[in-house]
């Protein structure tokens, strides 16, 4: 071999062996890499569901099949896929394929084996702190899920307790999908709730959740199963009561861009419909119909959201499922207390937001009441900061007799 | 105190082996007023660049040669390059695209012929340094982590062409986790090269 290097370094020839091709080529125009050469036999992505991806990106991991492999373009959908599923790593994966020529690419999505998340941490300063914590496990399809809540923001009373789920999202099928949850709370309510409807207020809520997914034609699915609450009343005497619902939710959820993109769009609305029967062995017999839309879009740095939420309730529903105005996220500014301490049988709530980058406007609107004569249209501004999950306003109710201004912190809330 | 004799002899030995396996990591010839580096015992593509070489991934290696004459104070020369490496799924066989100009590019390697090619186009004009000066001459070989946005030409390269300052300013930042070779040469005289180092 030294003798060989001698030899080739003395008469000026290629170095390293016979075979070895070299070339000046002065233009940038060649690939740097010798697999640009080979064409693209078919993209997976493993780990995780397509759907979960937006349509445009699915559309173009489909363009990439049958182009030249391009590691470039392959980094800018791998970064796209771990933004859109908002997972930790993506990795691309190549290989060759199985006709000459051609390969094989694999978006392989990492998932951590426990996945530890704080699904809400918020300070409100009318209601103190919330917070949820969870943690999720994942084995041969199915997710378990435990987590920690504390959470005086989203229903009329603070939750207290633990929160236990299991997920699995295909049964023989992608389009069809299973959950159960099982939620144990005990409750602290606010002296204004007491004073109101003291009959009832009750110390512990527990409730079962066995519900499926069936995706109808995409991106439409339906969500159907029933839930089963018991509560324990804290009227002496009292004895455990039963709220047993049929509950189904029609989702139509659509993505249109992605964060890659100059512009984004994405659009969430659902309609459910929760029916308590005697059927079910129920206490109190009621309905809970409720429309939501939330539609966001995205230029540049400049984004734009719009929200609406309407629901109306027959029949005596118990606390937990009355609709509440006034905490950190419908209505910010109102307390919920003020606005109606029981929660109302109806509401109607509006909302239009404008970030520049991490700064934010907000304008709500809405009502909740029981009897039309009560119906009484409120309004509050706000501004903030916002990164991601976490967030900082403040919001003023507008009209309000005594208009203290309400302060957020925190995430996902 | 034979059995301690024979210790000894035996630790000399090794340390005269290692002592002449380490010196033998970095080679030089002088020909036609240059200085030419050869490192054989350097295996470059292992690791966690073979590794994302194996996954059909360009890997920029980025090369620096130094020489050093006076009392180790001056830098007479030295040279830098970024070299990308990419290896054939199909032929299983390495390439390599030399990015400054000239720019150039070899297929069809093996590894040890990679770093061979590499290490060959890195050589220093010797022109005014005298046949018994003092020299001290230095290979650097650092291999680069793959950019988040996934171009082998990382920050270094734009639309106006390869930044000189940006492929240097990579040898002034703490290796961390890049695998990277620093080979030292002690000092030699370019009279030295030739009659012990088979150099013209």
């Amino acid at each position: 071999m030294k003798l060989a290097f001698i030899i080739t370094v003395a008469a000026g020839l290629p170095l390293f062996g016979g075979d070895a091709l070299t070339s000046e080529a002065p233009a940038d125009t060649a690939p740097t890499n010798v697999n640009a050469r080979y064409i693209i036999e078919s993209v997976n992505v493993l780990g995780s569901e397509t759907k979960a991806l937006s349509k445009s990106l699915r559309g173009e991991l489909k363009q990439v099949v049958g182009a030249n492999l391009d590691s470039l373009r392959l980094q800018k959908l791998a970064n796209r896929i771990k933004d859109e599923l908002r997972v930790t790593k993506v990795k691309v994966h190549i290989t060759k394929g199985a006709m000459p020529g051609h390969v094989l690419v694999n978006f392989e999505v990492a998932k951590k084996p426990v996945d530890l998340k704080v699904a809400k941490f918020l300070y409100d300063s009318k209601g103190g702190w919330s917070g949820e914590a969870s943690a999720t496990t994942r084995a041969a399809g199915n997710a378990f899920t435990l987590g920690l809540v504390s959470d005086d923001d989203a229903s009329i009373a603070r939750d207290t307790g633990f929160r236990a789920r299991f997920e699995r999202d295909n049964l023989g099928t992608d389009r069809l999908g299973f959950r159960f949850e099982f939620d144990d709370f005990h409750e602290m309510w606010n002296q204004a709730t007491v004073s109101e409807d003291p009959s009832a207020i009750y110390r512990s809520l527990q409730t079962y959740t066995p519900e499926a997914r069936v995706i109808l034609c995409e991106p439409l699915e339906v969500d159907f199963g029933v839930r089963i609450a018991r509560f324990r009343l804290s009227t002496p005497g009292a004895t455990t009561e039963s709220s047993n619902a049929v509950v189904s939710t029609l989702r139509y959820h659509q993505r249109w861009g992605s964060g890659e993109d100059v512009q984004d769009q994405e659009l969430d609305a659902s309609y459910s419909v929760d029916a308590a029967m005697r059927l079910l062995q129920t206490d109190a017999d009621y309905t809970r119909q409720t429309t939501q839309m939330h539609y966001k879009i995205r230029r540049d740095r400049s984004r734009v959201e719009v929200t609406f939420m309407a629901g109306r309730t027959g029949g005596e529903a118990p606390l937990f499922d009355r609709f509440v105005l006034g905490n950190a996220s419908m209505l910010r500014g109102w307390s919920k207390f003020e606005l109606d301490p029981t929660g109302g049988s109806h509401v109607v709530y509006g909302s239009v937001g404008y970030s520049y980058r991490y700064y934010q406007v907000f304008y709500d609107t809405g009502a909740v009441w029981d009897r039309p004569q009560e119906r009484e249209q409120k309004q509050s501004v706000g501004a903030g900061f916002k990164k991601e999950g976490f967030q900082l306003a403040v919001a003023f109710p507008v009209g309000a007799s005594l208009s203290i201004p309400v302060f957020f912190a925190g995430m996902n809330f | 105190m034979r059995s301690i004799k024979a210790w000894w002899l035996f630790v000399a030995f090794l340390s005269g082996l290692a002592l002449a396996m380490v010196a033998e990591d970095l080679i030089l010839k002088h020909r036609d007023n240059r200085l030419e580096f050869s490192a054989p015992h350097t295996d470059i593509l292992t690791g966690q660049p073979l590794a994302r070489l194996r996954n059909a991934a360009e890997v920029p290696f980025v090369i620096k040669t130094t020489l050093w004459s006076g009392n180790k104070s001056h830098v007479f020369s030295s040279a830098v390059d970024r070299f990308i490496v990419s290896y054939d799924l199909w032929e299983q066989t390495f390439s390599v695209v030399k990015a400054a100009a000239p720019r150039k590019s070899v297929s069809h390697l093996t590894a040890s012929a990679v770093r061979d090619w590499c290490v060959s186009q890195m050589s220093l004009d010797t022109t005014g340094l005298s046949g018994n000066e003092p020299l001290w001459a230095r290979l650097e070989i650092r291999a680069e982590e793959p950019p988040r946005d996934g171009s082998p030409w990382g920050d270094s390269v734009n639309s106006a062409g390869i930044s000189l300052p940006a492929l240097i300013e990579i040898f002034g930042r703490p290796a961390g986790g890049q695998p990277h070779w620093t080979l030292d040469y002690p000092q030699f005289t370019l009279d030295s090269l030739r009659p012990t180092r088979g150099g013209s």
